[in-house]
């Protein structure tokens, strides 16, 4: 076993071009947002810019075949692109979206060849931007209860219904969605999966009042769809989301460490005095903290395994969602400990004694949502169980490329 | 990156599964763990004979010169099967510890009979204080004739009633900081003053009281420099605790194939239990924790094999996880069973017979998270 990436003399030469070409190009002037996902507009608007650029260059969707827009690069480039763009503070944009991270993945699988050459070129130019528009009001973990419907009516569907909690705050070019295609079909085998242009007319989209993101809710209105936006048969559908979710349920995994919110804690606890001595130095606390570290060992450990299976392709059982799952219930523990340790003052966004510039307040309210969206806890549990092959639903892990 | 087993791995792994299966079902295990020895002779020479009790002592000493990561595939096997053998107090513990510190003599003499199984060696560290750090060794080990005399008491001893020789941890000196003054001594068990007797109780391994009366130990037996051991036993145990782990490791896997077979065949309320949710989450924990315990374990052995920044980071990382899920999965376990996991016959109460007493051995999740803590700058 080797737990580490080795570069070679011409990868290391290629860091040094990235990290050269970045330094360069990044967008400056950002605002530094105590809520990363509620940036001004004008930081989106420079991020999508930015990734547009870094299309240019294959560094966007660098692992993708060049004929589909694709950099054609391996995942040890890939890597290095993201170890280099982690070290600047960029807006999440700039790191993908569910178009090249989770559509994409899925077209690859099941699109003719027509839609990966039409379809692909579109998610991995960096200039459009796509959402995932899975939930609706009457189905979060039973996905497949969804109500809207896509009823074709020769070479079109008409879409009528309502998604909620998806997408991002700002503009949106593509939906990746899910309707039902045959009423009268059995669950599973009565929905179609289509990639629909956000500007269709009947397409309105709405904000959400939420305690953290900027998700949104999305309604069809009789939009007339071309039956060619539909992705794989017409009743594939479900098939087509597996490979979606596996990606989204943690089978992705995760090579490059961008979360620093553990290397903040510690820090900040190191070198913050409180009443006379270092925050760390209270032994309750310095207990937390170090439960805290391991947690985040097991956790980085699980999600490079889940990188590494991907990447030499072992095929997944359990390892997707056990990721996910633990990262889900780590989260909120972190959050936990941050406030257990470092006081009110995580909880408070404008005050000098806010660590970090009130940027950890964020962390408390997103450990709130973390368990939830991509599959709740309780969802991810019963997937591993139906792959430890106890459940009366036995299953495998779903096809990729 | 590469988190798979080399195809020579692979071999030894199924070479090593398949001995376990054919020589060391459970009720072959029972008979050795219920025998007042704890200990099989045929089975420690059929392990001998494949050449897998000297794997980690190098070859110039008789062994076969193997890594941690190669010897880490035989270990999670022997705890898929829970085997009690001396394997790991004798040509793990001991050996390293001789391999760290030794002088190229004392090498030349003591190794070749560990690789070979010839002889058994146990380390006497821990005391009825019980504890890992170099506080906890306070027996004392005074300067006579051409020697030291030893006095004291150490508790919790396991393989020490099998083993020919112990190595035995004193205090020479005292006065300066916990980790300076500590000698460490290569002592017959059969040596005059030296009596040991093995507890009864609870444990997966048998533990041994062993009481010296004026044990006289000539200064040549001394492993190391005199006040000088605990440089010696801080690397040497490190890597002894991960192998330690693999077994854990190994044995939290069979733990979760036993619950999940279980689970399919026992019926209740007319469906097989793990059709239901709750049992389910047993389930989850098991192999959560199972995970965990590999991953933290063998990123801790290649950080040691390969000399990488943060190994010791990593081995405290991996026992504090191993011993708390291995612990935890076991009692899992026991949900899913209910009274016959603690039948006998059916044998999950090896597994958490072990760990329990594995819990506390080479340092209880407390004492790797306050090592952890300091190495953190906390």
């Amino acid at each position: 076993m080797d737990f580490e990436f080795y570069y070679t003399k011409e990868q290391e030469e290629f860091r040094k071009e990235v990290r050269g070409w970045l330094e360069k190009n990044v967008p400056v002037g950002l605002h530094e947002a105590i809520d990363p996902e509620a940036g001004p507009y004008e930081d989106f608007l420079k991020g999508v810019e930015f990734r547009t650029k870094l299309a240019e260059k294959g560094w966007y969707a660098a692992t993708w075949p060049k004929e589909y827009g694709g950099g054609g690069l391996s995942s040890a480039h890939k890597v290095i692109i993201d170890e280099e763009l982690g070290s600047f503070d960029l807006p999440g944009i700039v790191h993908g979206d569910t178009g090249n991270g989770l559509f994409g993945p899925a077209v690859m699988v099941w699109g003719t060849e027509e839609q990966k050459r039409s379809f692909l070129p579109i998610v991995t130019s960096g200039k459009y931007v796509t959402w995932q528009c899975f939930t609706e009001p009457e189905a979060g973990s039973d996905l497949a209860s969804m109500r809207t419907t896509a009823i074709r009516h020769g070479d079109e569907f008409i879409l009528n219904g309502n998604k909620i909690f998806v997408g991002q705050l700002h503009d949106v070019d593509y939906l990746y969605t899910l309707a039902i295609t045959a009423p009268d079909n059995p669950r599973h085998n009565n929905i179609g999966a289509f990639f629909v242009p956000a500007n269709l007319p009947g397409i309105t989209i709405g904000h959400l009042d939420l305690l953290v993101g900027g998700k949104r809710t999305i309604f069809f209105e009789d939009v007339h769809l071309p039956a060619s936006q539909l992705i794989g048969g017409d009743t594939d559908g479900w098939k087509v989301t597996q490979t979606s979710l596996e990606l989204e349920h943690g089978g992705a995994g995760s090579a490059v460490d961008n979360d620093r919110y553990m290397e903040k804690l510690l820090d900040y606890s190191r070198n913050t005095m409180r009443n006379g001595a270092p925050i760390s130095k209270d032994p309750e606390n310095q207990s937390a903290l170090v439960d805290a570290y391991i947690g985040y060992q097991v956790n980085r450990l699980f999600g490079l395994r889940n990188y590494w299976m991907r990447s030499s392709r072992t095929p997944f059982t359990y390892e997707g969602s056990q990721y996910s799952l633990n990262r889900k219930i780590f989260n909120p523990k972190l959050a936990e400990i941050m406030l257990k340790v470092l006081g009110p003052q995580v909880l408070i966004t404008d005050h000098p004694s806010a660590p970090y510039a009130g940027r950890l307040e964020y962390h408390i309210r997103n450990s709130i949502r973390i368990p939830h969206p991509g599959g709740t806890v309780e969802i991810q549990k019963l997937i591993m169980a139906r792959r430890l092959g106890v459940s009366r639903t036995r299953e495998q892990g779903a096809a990729y490329i | 990156m590469d988190l798979s087993l080399t195809e020579a791995q692979e071999l030894l792994r199924n070479a090593a599964a398949d001995f376990m299966k054919n020589e060391a079902p459970k009720t072959v295990v029972r008979q050795i763990d219920e025998n007042p020895s704890g200990f099989s002779p045929e089975m420690w020479r059929k392990m001998g004979d494949l050449g897998w009790i000297g794997m980690l002592i190098p070859t110039e000493y008789g062994g076969g010169g193997r890594n941690l990561m190669d010897t880490a595939v035989i270990y999670e096997e022997m705890g898929r099967a829970a085997l009690p053998t001396p394997h790991h107090s004798s040509a793990v513990t001991c050996a390293l510890i001789i391999m760290q510190g030794g002088s190229e003599a004392q090498k030349r003499s003591l190794l070749p009979a560990l690789a070979t199984g010839q002889k058994i060696m146990a380390l006497a560290f821990t005391e009825p204080e019980y504890g890992w750090g170099p506080e906890a060794v306070k027996m004392n080990a005074t300067k006579s004739d051409g020697g030291f005399t030893l006095n004291g008491t150490k508790l919790f001893i396991p393989d020490a009633q099998v083993a020919d020789q112990l190595l035995v941890a004193a205090r020479t000196s005292s006065g300066g900081s916990p980790e300076s003054g500590i000698t460490l001594f290569v002592v017959e068990k059969g040596a005059s003053g030296v009596s040991s007797r093995a507890l009864s109780g609870f444990s997966g391994e048998k533990l041994n009281e062993i009481t010296f009366s004026n044990v006289n130990v000539d200064s040549a037996n001394v492993i190391g420099s005199v006040d000088g051991g605990w440089s010696i036993l801080e690397p040497a145990l490190d890597r002894a605790t991960v192998l330690l782990c693999a077994y854990m490791t190994g044995a939290g896997a069979q733990v979760l194939d036993i619950s999940v077979d279980y689970s399919n065949t026992r019926v209740a309320f007319g469906t097989p239990i793990g059709r239901f949710q709750r049992v389910q989450d047993h389930l989850i924990d098991i192999v959560n924790g199972v995970d965990a315990s590999r991953y933290t374990t063998y990123e801790a052995i290649w950080k040691l094999d390969e000399n990488k920044p943060g190994a010791t980071e990593s081995v405290c990382v991996a026992k504090a996880v191993s011993s708390e899920s291995f612990y935890n999965l076991c009692d899992s376990a026991h949900h899913v069973h209910g009274g016959i996991g603690i039948d006998k016959d059916y044998g999950l109460f090896m597994y958490t017979k072990k760990s329990r007493s594995l819990y506390h051995y080479l340092g209880d999740p407390v004492y790797h998270k306050r090592r952890l803590a300091k190495l953190l700058n906390l």
